[in-house]
């Protein structure tokens, strides 16, 4: 984490049980080696344009993936998504939302802004460890390709 | 003396009957006493212009006379006589001296009586001899003055087909004595006098005579002027009484020319002719009375005949006119004052039914008035005005049928002016008077009948509005609902918005602690199961599986609240198909080994088919969960339908439930089999009873203990396919 052009996982999370929670569930698929977790949308944003606190960091150094929560303070997770995908340069990044509900709204906004897949964050931790795996594997490899 | 006498009485008569006729016709004196007259140039001895150029001739002075003679005074101008015959006729002239009476002329002019009759004759140049009648002028040249009653004559009577006219007869006489034509037709005297005053002697008048060709002369006036005609007629009427016109007469046609006599010559006159002359007087005198006798018995045989003629045409007259009331359309009848008849026709017998072949003439006919007393006042009314139109009178017919006659009546008086009878006309307008009443009868009862339609119109126009006011009132209401409703439609917009802005809430953040729970449960699991012995383990074991139900109830009332936000979309679906796809994705394998599951035949339903899938799924789930401890396990789906709703089911052979507890079935979060009995959350039927309430359709169960349970749900039938 010293070297912020190392981070490969990019994780947008305000609640920092539920941040915990992804970490360790990255852990135990071996992911969490280079993972950045930020609490808010602004924070996200400043780390990828290379702002803020992060303007030291190379602009074109990207995570290969983001994990993004819908619920954000200051910037929510819709509006990190939209300017993303809105951006040549950014976009090729692959988003996965991770959500608390089915809200149907939720989903199918995200899907028209550009997400690339999401994550129903269910109480059970267990399945919660599943899904990240399944997705997280999916994405992480698919983006080393390139 | 007795001629003296003679000539006394005679000036003294004329005077008389001057004044008779003048006093007689006042209304002459109207008109204007200066006429304007126009006259030939060649027509001698009637009319021609004299040496000086003065308008001259026998008619001349016969006109002068008689307008003299009728106070009037006249100016003559010359002119050729198809001018002055045309002058006539537009009236730039009054009066013609002398015009020749033809039918032709009578068309356009008026003539006084004739004073004159000239026979025609045909003029050839001395020496021919090829014309003997009429009849030989057929192949010869002829010719005329221009509008001469003799070129009327032989063109009526088509003499010859070669026929030139000339604008006066002394040229039509030149031409005839250069040869260029055969034969000039006109008035023998005339024709005689024009020859030897233009001194052509070559030329002569044959000897026959041409009867057709007899020609009355008159004065002549504009066709229709018969205030100058009968000036003239009475003006000439005098001067032929008395010796004016035997005067003229002499002077154009008497036998020897008239001497200038000077003084000396009426000197010697009276010396030596005068005894002679008194006794030839004296039988002159005898002789002038015996004309003047045998004149006047003329002139009174002449007014006999024309009397008796006058008596004859009366005679005619009346018989005709009595024929033509005898057949009148209309009953005529005349009475003397005291109703006796007189006279009467054909259509007076009809109308009174009266015999034909009687004779009523002389008799009264007292039965003719139903009311006797109307008499007087017709009579009454008749002898003051004369005359009485179009009246009514009530009469009675021989056979005393009634009728009503429309009378037309006058009186008739005597020469002293006193009414002696009544003459009239009448109709029967019996049954035109009935029809009147009948149609009036009918109009009366149309009116009746409209003013009472009228009053029925008015009451329901009366009603109408009361209804319309109600009506104003309901609507006033409505609007005020209306109103209300949209209020309330506001509201629940607001608390729809309010309460999915809950549900998100509560799925993000109810959601949240739960899974740290669980999930923190883990990590103290994992992380610390050396330091846990079994009990420990077993209170994170509660924690984590509360953490979940908890999940799972957020999870249902999310799902319940949905169905109340989400809007229904409904197509037709195929409940069949859907009640076993349903069963086959919820259903193990080892359910679907142990249940039968039976589908029956059912309708399709018009419906939200998300929805309806969930009622299914819950329905099925239910019967599968309740039947998972029984040994029948059956479950069968059917329906059936009436004309607005189709009702299906479910009919499972489970644990059943009891009967007084069914009001708790449908109810959110109410249960009623214990948790270690039967999984679940209260909320699956509630949803089914929710969503079947939005399709307007209603949810019901039957059930027994053990025995198991029915449920029903509702779907109204597509009212109007296609909305």
């Amino acid at each position: 984490m010293d070297n912020l052009s190392d981070i490969e996982i990019l994780l947008v999370e305000d609640n920092p049980n539920d941040a915990e929670m992804a970490l360790r569930a990255l852990k135990q698929n071996n992911l969490s080696n280079e993972v950045l977790i930020v609490g808010d949308g602004e924070e996200a944003l400043d780390y990828l344009y290379s702002r803020g606190k992060y303007a030291d960091k190379c602009p074109d150094h990207h995570p290969k993936i983001i994990l993004l929560d819908l619920k954000l303070p200051k910037v929510d997770g819709k509006e990190v998504l939209r300017i993303l995908k809105n951006d040549p340069e950014k976009k090729i990044i692959p988003v996965i939302v991770l959500t608390s509900s089915q809200e149907e709204s939720d989903i199918l906004e995200t899907y028209t802004l550009g997400v690339n897949s999401y994550i129903v964050k269910p109480v059970d931790f267990d399945n919660f460890v599943d899904a990240v795996r399944e997705i997280g594997l999916y994405w992480l490899l698919l983006n080393q390709q390139f | 003396m007795t001629k003296n006498f003679l000539k006394l009485f005679f000036t003294m008569t004329m005077l008389l009957s001057v004044m008779f006729i003048c006093a007689d016709q006042t209304p002459l004196q109207a008109v204007k006493d200066t006429i304007s007259i126009a006259s030939e140039p060649d027509y001698p001895p009637y009319c021609f212009v004299d040496e000086n150029g003065e308008a001259a001739g026998f008619s001349i002075d016969l006109f002068l006379s008689a307008a003299k003679a009728a106070g009037l005074d006249v100016n003559i101008k010359i002119g050729i006589w198809e001018q002055i015959k045309q002058d006539l006729a537009e009236g730039k002239v009054d009066a013609l001296p002398f015009v020749g009476r033809t039918p032709e002329r009578e068309n356009l002019y008026d003539f006084t009586m004739p004073y004159l009759s000239l026979h025609g004759a045909v003029f050839v140049l001395k020496g021919t001899k090829d014309i003997n009648s009429l009849n030989d002028l057929k192949e010869k040249s002829i010719v005329l003055m221009k509008g001469d009653n003799a070129e009327e004559f032989v063109r009526r009577e088509n003499i010859s087909d070669n026929i030139v006219t000339t604008a006066t007869f002394e040229e039509a006489f030149i031409t005839l004595a250069n040869g260029e034509y055969d034969a000039v037709i006109t008035q023998r005297v005339m024709g005689i006098e024009l020859l030897k005053k233009i001194g052509i002697k070559n030329i002569i008048p044959l000897d026959f005579h041409i009867p057709q060709y007899r020609q009355d002369f008159c004065f002549a006036v504009q066709k229709g002027d018969m205030q100058l005609l009968n000036r003239l007629n009475e003006g000439l009427s005098i001067v032929i009484a008395n010796d004016t016109f035997e005067n003229i007469r002499n002077k154009w046609f008497g036998p020897s020319i008239k001497e200038k006599i000077s003084f000396s010559h009426i000197l010697r006159y009276l010396l030596f002719i005068l005894i002679p002359v008194l006794i030839i007087i004296a039988v002159g005198n005898i002789f002038l009375l015996r004309r003047e006798v045998r004149n006047k018995t003329r002139v009174l045989n002449n007014e006999i005949i024309q009397h008796k003629s006058t008596l004859k045409d009366l005679k005619i007259n009346e018989e005709k006119y009595h024929g033509m009331i005898m057949n009148l359309l209309e009953g005529f009848y005349s009475v003397t004052l005291d109703g006796i008849l007189i006279d009467y026709n054909n259509e007076f017998t009809n109308i009174l039914n009266l015999e034909p072949d009687n004779d009523y003439t002389g008799k009264n006919l007292p039965d003719f008035w139903q009311n006797p007393k109307e008499r007087e006042i017709y009579v009454n009314e008749i002898l003051q005005n004369g005359i009485i139109k179009n009246y009514e009178i009530k009469a009675k017919k021989a056979d005393g049928a009634e009728i009503v006659v429309m009378v037309n009546s006058r009186i008739i008086k005597d020469n002293t002016g006193n009414p002696i009878r009544i003459e009239g006309t009448f109709l029967d307008v019996t049954e035109r008077k009935h029809a009147l009443e009948e149609l009036q009868k009918m109009k009366d009862k149309l009116e009746n009948t409209v003013a009472k339609r009228t009053a029925q119109l008015q009451e329901k126009v009366e009603k109408l509005s009361k209804s319309e006011k109600a009506m104003l009132y309901i609507i006033e209401d409505l609007n005020n609902i209306t109103a209300e409703l949209h209020e309330e439609r506001r509201k629940l917009v607001d608390s729809n918005e309010e309460l999915e802005a809950f549900a998100y809430s509560v799925s993000h953040d109810l959601r949240a602690p739960l899974r740290a729970i669980d999930g923190f449960g883990k990590f103290l699991f994992n992380d610390y199961a050396e330091k846990l012995d079994a009990e420990g383990k077993r209170f994170i074991n509660v924690i984590r599986t509360n953490a979940a139900k908890m999940d799972k109830l957020i999870l249902d009332l999310l799902n319940l609240s949905r169905i109340f936000r989400s809007d229904i979309a409904k197509t037709e679906v195929d409940m069949g198909a859907v009640a076993e796809s349903i069963y086959l994705e919820i259903a193990d394998d080892q359910e679907k080994k142990q249940f039968k599951m039976k589908i029956k035949e059912i309708p399709n339903a018009f419906c939200d088919i998300t929805l309806i899938k969930q009622v299914w799924q819950n329905l099925i789930s239910n019967s599968l969960k309740y039947s998972s401890k029984s040994e029948i396990k059956k479950i069968e789906i059917g329906a059936t339908e009436n004309k607005k709703e189709i009702i299906y089911y479910i009919k499972d052979h489970g644990v059943g439930f009891d009967n007084k507890y069914i009001d708790k079935l449908f109810k959110v979060f109410q249960r009623l089999h214990k948790e270690d009995e039967f999984e679940g959350t209260g909320v699956g039927l509630a949803i089914v009873k929710r969503i079947i309430k939005r399709h307007g359709g209603k949810v019901w169960a039957e059930g027994k203990v053990d025995e198991g349970a029915t449920f029903y749900f509702s779907l109204p039938k597509q009212e109007n396919p296609g909305d």
